[in-house]
């Protein structure tokens, strides 16, 4: 499964480990890039990529777990493998904690590598699309007047029509004029749709 | 007697050595009774009772009256003696299967506990045989009225000593595990040493004992104690069985019953008591250390391991990738540049994991540690070296302060790995400190008065770091195996250092301050006069 818009960043502080696996992917078809620390990684990274982590967990300076820690605290998603050179339950344990794909023993196991990084590439992807979606319906949101909106917030709190037009103090026509418009703004045709955009942005 | 052999062998086999065992200790014997100063026959009873348990009764029974027939032509009168035979094979049974249920059928003289526990039984159990014994036969009238305790005396101590002094050596040489043992312990030309002494000493003592009355007795100790501290309980046994078997042949051979002999015997059995206690002890101890070097031993296989795993994963890791890559692109007709560049980096891959074993197999030689005398100076630059570009690029200033022109006797390689792995150690220490906190390793040496090795005779070498140094609380775990306090125990621990340390003769050890304080002692190499001292 090629992922051509997504990249797997390798971070390991042994260059042959980094070289061997930037060959690995590469002719796989993977886009890589190689980081020789965490510290290196941290400092390059910039919030528009997007792909998945490869982190050794044993490097000098910052070790993987850390890593992992400080991307999460800065509120970075990217999913992360973790590859150590012996795997102990308790350091397997806390990846997974902290929402790590998989954890590798070296030396790596081709097929399982390959399996753990399609996996957190689909979900590096699960993840962006869900974010496409929320920002475009925060995009259609953003044009609705605020009378609209107000309707909307009843609608989708299950009020009556008949409910909502004393409660904002108009007519029942009124409401039903505004619930169309606002719902041909955000392209549904139903209520349940209107009720799943509403939570996205919540 | 062991298990292997039939008991249609065991068992006869066991009745003539009884009978002969029955008949060269019938010493000294009262009223022409089996009342004697020294009978080892009921050790051997006993230890076929320990092997055979219940079995052991008829052909002990069967032993007892072919004593009384055969060496002493039944003075009892054949109805009688089949009685008293009755109760001393009753007698001794009970005795053999309390022995028995204590120790089952495993060893007897494993521990102190064990021990005495063994002392306790047989004084009692003979205690107790020998009071319904003797009143039978006074009841028969056999003993003389009002010598009833005379008897009972002179039969109590000839069993407990009989059992107390040979039983030991007898349950030895009853398994084939045991003689195993005491012939390792004793073949050796110490042996004849000791036995020689206890000879010669017994023969001086005796000498004079008709006259001085056991004066020159406490002599004997010398090489009792000689064989318990040298070879533990398996050359105590052997020496005391020696010892009471020589003085009953040269009773037998002076005829010198007019001796008090069972004071003799007291005295003998006292003798067997220390000998047997400092013995167990001397056993006990080597058990200790042994064990101790063995777990010392697995530590530091456990610390290789895991230093080899990590060195060795890298490569592995590199050239498992490299070797996927490579079928990838012979699968896709790749022929070029490419895959031969990634075939080059897979065989400087192997090189370097070839390199890390041999590292590993050099640093772990487990022949003899080639010690020479090195200048303290070079092995402080020769390690040093190795950290500049590390100190470097963590910003750690390495001092080190001017070191005296000594030279310490130690075998290099281990040496130099005791210094990385403290350099390291330092290194970790003052990575942890926060920006900005001052980075420094300061390396020293001073010359030190060693109360084992005289005056100036040791050198001492100093690691300080600038980190926040050893706890009180853990000082005392720090040089314990497994105890890392690091995320990855990288490299070799404390363990294996303090371990090399102390198979040079010198030592390791930690300050508890505000910043880290490693201090190593090693011997240092005589001057030139003294070469030769060193050589012998």
């Amino acid at each position: 499964m090629l992922q051509h818009d997504l990249t797997v960043f390798i971070v390991d502080d042994d260059p042959a480990v980094r070289d061997a696996l930037g060959l690995l992917l590469g002719v796989r078809g993977y886009r890589t890039a190689v980081f020789g620390s965490a510290e290196a990684f941290l400092q390059a990274w910039q919030p528009h990529w997007r792909g998945c982590l490869l982190i050794d967990i044993r490097m000098s300076g910052m070790d993987g777990l850390s890593l992992q820690r400080e991307l999460l605290q800065r509120g970075c998603r990217i999913p992360v493998i973790i590859m150590s050179g012996h795997g102990d339950v308790g350091t397997a344990r806390t990846a997974f904690k902290a929402d790590a794909v998989d954890f590798l023993e070296k030396p790596l196991d081709d097929e399982r590598l390959i399996a753990a990084i399609d996996e957190a590439l689909l979900r590096a992807r699960a993840e962006h699309s869900e974010q496409v979606k929320r920002s475009q319906s925060a995009n259609l949101l953003s044009e609705l007047t605020p009378r609209e909106r107000e309707v909307m917030a009843l609608v989708v709190m299950g009020r009556h029509n008949r409910e909502i037009g004393p409660a904002l103090g108009i007519s029942v026509r009124t409401v039903e004029v505004h619930k169309a418009r606002l719902m041909s703004k955000l392209g549904v045709d139903n209520v349940a749709d209107l009720v799943r955009i509403s939570m996205l942005n919540k | 007697m062991t298990d292997s052999p039939p008991r249609y062998l065991v068992f006869p086999a066991f009745i003539a050595l009884y009978l002969l065992f029955d008949w060269a200790t019938y010493i000294d014997p009262l009223y022409g009774l089996n009342i004697t100063p020294w009978n080892p026959d009921p050790a051997l009873g006993l230890v076929f009772w320990l092997h055979y348990g219940m079995a052991a009764a008829l052909p002990w029974f069967v032993a007892l009256t072919a004593g009384e027939v055969l060496v002493r032509n039944a003075p009892a009168g054949l109805g009688l003696t089949l009685l008293l035979s009755l109760w001393l094979t009753i007698g001794y049974g009970l005795l053999g299967e309390t022995l028995r249920r204590n120790f089952g059928s495993g060893g007897v003289f494993d521990n102190r506990q064990r021990l005495f526990r063994w002392v306790a039984i047989v004084v009692a159990g003979t205690l107790c045989n020998d009071l319904v014994y003797i009143s039978l036969l006074s009841l028969a009238g056999l003993i003389p009225a009002g010598q009833w305790g005379t008897a009972v005396l002179r039969f109590g101590i000839g069993d407990m000593v009989g059992v107390v002094v040979s039983m030991p050596l007898i349950w030895m040489l009853s398994s084939g595990a045991g003689r195993q043992r005491l012939r390792d312990t004793v073949y050796k030309a110490e042996t004849l040493g000791y036995l020689g002494l206890a000879i010669c000493v017994l023969y001086l003592v005796f000498g004079t004992i008709a006259t001085s009355e056991f004066k020159h007795f406490y002599f004997l100790f010398l090489p009792v104690i000689w064989a318990a501290s040298r070879q533990g309980l398996y050359g105590t046994a052997l020496m005391v069985f020696v010892l009471q078997a020589c003085i009953g042949f040269l009773v037998k051979w002076h005829h010198a019953v007019a001796i008090e002999m069972p004071e003799l015997q007291m005295l003998d059995v006292m003798l067997a008591l220390v000998g047997f206690s400092i013995g167990i002890v001397v056993d006990e101890l080597r058990q200790v250390s042994s064990d101790l070097k063995q777990s010392l031993r697995l530590a530091a296989a456990g610390e290789m391991a895991a230093a080899l795993a990590h060195e060795l994963n890298q490569p592995l890791t590199a050239l498992s990738a490299y070797g996927k890559a490579c079928e990838f692109l012979v699968e896709r007709g790749e022929q070029g540049e490419m895959l031969k560049s990634a075939v080059q980096r897979m065989m400087a891959e192997s090189s370097r994991a070839a390199d890390v074993v041999r590292r590993l197999r050099d640093f772990f030689r487990t022949g003899a540690m080639k010690l020479e005398p090195l200048d303290a100076g070079q092995v402080v630059s020769a390690v040093s070296q190795q950290f500049f570009t590390q100190l470097r690029q963590h910003g750690v200033e390495l001092k080190v302060q001017d070191l005296p022109p000594l030279a310490m006797l130690a075998d290099r390689l281990q040496i130099e790995l005791v210094l990385r792995n403290l350099l390291a150690n330092a290194l970790d220490a003052v990575q942890e400190l926060p920006p900005g906190a001052p980075r420094s390793i300061t390396l020293s040496a001073q010359q030190l008065d060693s109360r084992r090795l005289g005056r100036g005779s040791c050198l001492q070498l100093t690691v300080e770091d600038s980190g926040k140094g050893v706890s009180e609380a853990m000082a005392a775990r720090l040089f314990e195996p497994f105890s890392s306090t690091k995320a990855s125990g990288l490299g070799l621990g404390l363990v294996l250092s303090r371990a090399i340390m102390e198979a040079h003769g010198g030592s390791l050890w930690a300050e508890v301050g505000d910043h880290g304080i490693f201090r190593m002692a090693l011997p240092l190499a005589r001057t030139e006069t003294q070469e030769n001292y060193v050589a012998a």
